[in-house]
């Protein structure tokens, strides 16, 4: 038992020795996390945390660059100390989000801006993964750095379609991000219907939708022959 | 395409379908959409295009009441086969500056979630988006809400 206690410690030791290095890690840290059984509770939270703050030090981001590369190089020189959470989270915005996703080896990574008027979200982020397994990682990770970085904002964020196996989705408000598998995606072939707008070559196939046989016009005189929603 | 009309002196100059009048009382929309209500199929599914000599029907609402709203999940009866979908819009007018459509509007989708359709032509109501369930992807689809 003495040699296994010694053994993680030491696994642990390098795992420090690498995060002051300022290299980000990836499989590495998920590996040793997964195999090893974690009993420390400060671990699960400082992890992302520390996984995401070599990555504020990289090409400047607009509006977290001053306070993410000050707090940066502080944060990993005291990679041995508790997490420095309290003054230096990174917002959670577009930039961090496209950062999160290149870090986890998502592949195609689409963002499409919204205008306002469509009134959905400012961005719509699409995103293949390889596997499966792959897209449930990288929507978990997701969602738990959102969950970590977020305290006041929007509550309700879920992960949808968890029992799905090609199509994930989180909406966090003003940005949507879509997992897809890369056949999911040529099938749905979002990136046209958003951009394209009215000239969507799949909306024009659609055939002019005629009404079935039974249907009861409601009885007003401005009613016309084609559906209209009343607000 | 028959058309059902109450009143004879309604001026029907601005449709261009043959329209028979008759005379008898149409009742509205009592509740949203139950067992056995006709349901119109607004995604561009082949299922759902595809013509057929009955209309699709609602044989179960998955809520604790019988009623869907909308947001609600559905089992149709679409040519002799069971699909689930998701009400989209009902006839049976909604809490205040919530939008009325004027046909029972239902989005197929597979056991999953997955919506079966590709695109959604008609308005989607945005309500949606506040709801609690899986709606991100059938409001992907969508060309405009409401």
């Amino acid at each position: 038992m003495a040699e296994r206690r010694a053994g993680r410690g030491g696994a642990r030791a390098g795992m420090w020795r690498a995060l002051a290095a300022a290299r980000p890690l990836l499989r590495p840290l998920g590996a040793v996390a997964g195999g090893a059984p974690r009993a420390e509770p400060p671990l699960p939270r400082v992890l992302p945390l520390l996984r995401v703050l070599p990555l504020l030090r990289a090409p400047p981001r607009r509006g977290c660059a001053a306070t993410g590369g000050g707090g940066g190089p502080g944060a990993l020189g005291a990679a041995e100390r508790c997490q420095p959470a309290d003054t230096v989270l990174p917002e959670f915005n577009i930039d961090l989000v496209v950062a999160l996703l290149r870090q986890e080896n998502a592949k195609d990574i689409c963002v499409i801006q919204l205008s306002p008027e469509l009134k959905y979200c400012d961005y719509f982020i699409i995103v293949s993964g390889f596997s499966t397994r792959h897209l449930h990682a990288m929507a978990n990770y997701m969602l738990k750095m959102y969950k970590h970085l977020k305290e006041e904002g929007c509550p309700h964020t879920q992960i949808e379609g968890k029992q799905t196996d090609d199509w994930l989705c989180i909406d966090f408000g003003s940005i949507v991000v879509h997992f897809m598998l890369p056949e999911t995606r040529e099938v749905y072939e979002l990136e046209k219907l958003w951009t394209l707008g009215p000239y969507d070559d799949q909306l024009a196939q659609m055939t002019p939708q005629s009404l079935p046989k039974d249907f009861i016009l409601g009885l007003t005189p401005n009613s016309s022959d084609h559906l209209e929603t009343r607000t | 395409m028959a058309l059902l009309n109450r009143r004879i002196g309604l001026s029907l100059t601005h449709l261009n379908s043959a329209v028979i009048q008759r005379q008898f009382s149409i009742t509205g929309a009592c509740q949203a959409i139950q067992k056995l209500t006709r349901v119109r199929v607004v995604d561009n599914s082949t299922l759902g295009n595809t013509p057929y000599h009955r209309p699709p029907k609602c044989i179960h609402v998955y809520n604790k009441t019988g009623v869907g709203k909308v947001g609600d999940k559905i089992l149709l009866a679409i040519k002799g086969e069971k699909k689930k979908a998701l009400i989209v819009g009902h006839k049976m007018p909604g809490p205040t500056m919530t939008p009325k459509f004027d046909s029972n509007n239902v989005v197929l989708i597979e056991d999953n979630g997955n919506p079966i359709g590709t695109r959604i032509r008609t308005p989607i109501p945005y309500t949606l988006r506040r709801r609690e369930g899986e709606f991100s992807k059938v409001l992907a689809i969508a060309r405009n809400f409401v």
